[in-house]
């Protein structure tokens, strides 16, 4: 049926004019002999009316003191996109095409009922194929879905899909309905090189990986979810990602374009997240491994994600983003591990207990609690757990596929790094990029310094 | 025109699985992996030494990959068949390292780790269940990269396996060549 999916982000749909704009999209797709199908995320961004956020304070603001249900505040969420759809819907019909809006649920989207986060589960796409066939432009409402109408629990239920969700939808609705590509509109012309309100002079991307942009989009990059690449990389269907506010062609994504298989291709450079990194001694490599599970059970259990996970036969050092670090701290400090050995040691004591102790200031709970083991250093060995605490780091990446079977790279980039004076706390590395934890206040200068080595001096 | 009526039940539907299962969906092994524990020392010429490691295995055509940067040390890993050369060119570069071979680097994938919680601690729970103790680690969107030694790889991945709830199907195995890891 030569199905076009057009997925228009919240500044492509958020006044008038942007909106005609975009209803200018869908028009020449027609003209082109495609069938439009076009999803839209809600109206704005934050502070918009009927933005997403917006709505979500209503809720909030009626007691700070209790959480919404998630299953009302998704059906909340939802309206943004609700509203969204019936606008933009309204603006095809004023110039006189045959539009029609669908919430997620209408256009067959049957997801899980994790509210917020939800997976999409399956598309029935009948309802959509016949409106498309009797020439109508369906209106689809991203970022949701509905659990399956026919589920004994929670049935029929709005859902959203969490971040990017709109994204997701236009990929997965480009799967469903076997259309010839997703188009991405947003407010830039494309993938590029790096973010261009940091670097002028970064370059859009002409043809990019299903994995470079689900990559670039993980480091950081505000391009297309990672989620919406993933579908449309594991069913093969071209990506596209243009300017609602340009003509120019934009960057293709497909699995034609150079892969980690292909040799050395670098990308672009990203950075993201505020982070933490805590580096915690634990001087008895015997027990460690013991007192690290724990580590990582309190940190899961408190639902903080861990990540740049690094070993030392006497040390564990780890990043938490740094919207997390006070629960962190807060419970790390003053924790205690106990560890009771198979034998007893030289002075006849069978157990060691393990008590982490951060800077002072800071070790409130340690100081409480260290007193209290007093009691038992007959029997047991009490040993501290020094913390050590970077605040204000960053991560910059370089996307760069195939990097591992290049020597040299890393070796160049922390050398740029060096040079230039910027201290490197630790690295990380995957099959497509290099990742460098430095302090926040360094990151406008690395990613400018690794453009311009990497990208400017190649032109 | 009136809009077509939808039908239900829906019958016809494509029956695609869209979205990539939550947690963990593969697990992939690579033996024929060294790991390497460099001295920099803690002084000022740290960050030097550390540019001349890297440099100097760049220099002699070995790929390294989970770098690691510690108080006075860097780890790094390479093909076990590049052994002999790093060796030999971190020994020219007077720089003190302890190599330790037959190491395997078990990856679990699984969608969206970042936004995921208690991986790493079942992993971890999972690798010391099978005696498996880890050499370093490292961690990227939709891994976590465990270096452990090549004779618990069986071990640890059955409990991996057992703990992920995945089939022997989600696991492959490869071994390292020499010019890095993919």
């Amino acid at each position: 049926m030569n199905i076009l999916v057009q997925k228009f982000g919240g500044t492509s749909v958020d006044r008038p004019e942007h909106r005609a704009l975009a209803a200018r999209k869908v028009i020449q797709a027609r003209e082109a002999n495609f069938n439009p199908v076009v999803v839209v995320s809600a109206i704005g961004r934050a502070g918009a009316p009927y933005a997403t956020d917006t709505l979500v304070k209503v809720l909030r603001d009626i007691d700070p003191q209790v959480p919404p249900a998630p299953r009302e505040m998704d059906m909340m969420m939802a309206c943004g996109e609700i509203i969204s759809t019936v606008v933009f819907a309204h603006t095809l019909q004023t110039l006189g095409f045959k539009a029609v809006a669908l919430s997620g649920g209408q256009a067959g989207i049957i997801t899980d009922d994790v509210f917020g986060n939800a997976r999409i589960l399956e598309i029935r796409p009948n309802y959509l194929l016949e409106l498309i066939a009797q020439g109508y432009i369906p209106v689809v409402c991203g970022f949701q879905g509905t659990t399956d109408p026919l589920a004994s629990a929670e049935h029929g239920a709005i859902t959203t899909l969490g971040r990017g969700g709109s994204d997701t939808t236009a990929s997965a609705l480009g799967v469903a309905l076997g259309a010839v590509g997703v188009e991405i509109y947003t407010d830039v012309d494309g993938v590029k090189t790096a973010d261009p309100s940091m670097v002028s002079a970064a370059s859009t991307l002409d043809v990019c990986s299903y994995e470079e942009v689900a990559e670039i989009a993980h480091q950081g990059a505000k391009v297309v979810h990672p989620r919406a690449a993933e579908i449309a990389m594991d069913h093969n269907i071209p990506l596209w990602v243009k300017s609602t506010f340009s003509d120019k062609v934009g960057t293709r994504i497909s699995s034609d374009a150079p892969t980690s298989t292909d040799a050395r291709r670098l990308t672009g450079i990203t950075h993201t997240g505020k982070l933490v990194y805590i580096r915690l001694e634990i001087e008895n490599f015997e027990h460690k491994q013991q007192v690290e599970r724990e580590v990582y059970r309190m940190m899961a259990k408190a639902g903080i994600n861990i990540f740049l996970v690094t070993f030392s036969p006497t040390s564990l050092s780890f990043c938490v983003p740094r919207s997390r670090y006070p629960i962190a701290r807060d419970l790390l400090d003053g924790m205690v591990v106990p560890v009771v050995g198979s034998a007893s040691n030289i002075e006849g004591k069978q157990a060691t207990y393990y008590i982490f102790k951060f800077s002072e200031g800071l070790d409130l709970a340690y100081s409480v609690q260290r007193p209290l083991l007093a009691g038992i250093e007959k029997f047991a060995d009490i040993v501290d757990v020094p913390a050590t605490v970077i605040e204000s780091c960053t991560m910059v990446s370089v996307i760069a596929a195939g990097h591992r079977t290049v020597p040299g790279i890393i070796s160049t980039i922390f050398d740029y790094l060096a040079n230039a004076g910027i201290a490197v706390y630790q690295t990380a590395d995957s099959e497509m990029s290099i990742s460098f934890l430095i302090p926040e206040s360094e990151v406008d200068r690395a990613v400018r310094l690794l453009h311009q080595r990497l990208f400017e001096n190649q032109t | 025109m009136a809009f077509p009526t939808q039908t239900e039940p829906i019958s016809g539907h494509q029956n695609v699985s869209f979205e990539r299962e939550r947690g963990v969906y593969a697990i992939e092994v690579m033996s024929g992996v060294s790991h390497a524990v460099i001295q920099v020392g803690e002084d000022a010429g740290r960050t030097g030494r550390i540019s001349r490691v890297l440099s100097a295995l760049a220099g002699a055509g070995v790929p390294v990959f989970l770098i690691k940067m510690h108080r006075d040390v860097v780890t790094l890993a390479f093909a076990g068949a590049d052994t002999h050369t790093a060796i030999q060119t971190l020994s020219d570069n007077r720089l003190t390292a302890d190599v330790r071979g037959e190491l395997a680097l078990v990856v679990v994938r699984a969608a969206s780790m970042r936004d995921l919680h208690g991986i790493m601690v079942n992993i971890a729970d999972a690798l010391f269940d099978a005696g498996a103790r880890l050499h370093e680690t490292g961690d990227s969107h939709n891994s976590v990269q465990c270096l452990i030694e090549e004779s618990r790889t069986d071990a640890a991945v059955e409990s991996l396996c057992k703990k992920f709830e995945l089939s022997p199907d989600a696991v492959s195995l490869s071994t390292l060549a020499t010019g890095g890891a993919r």
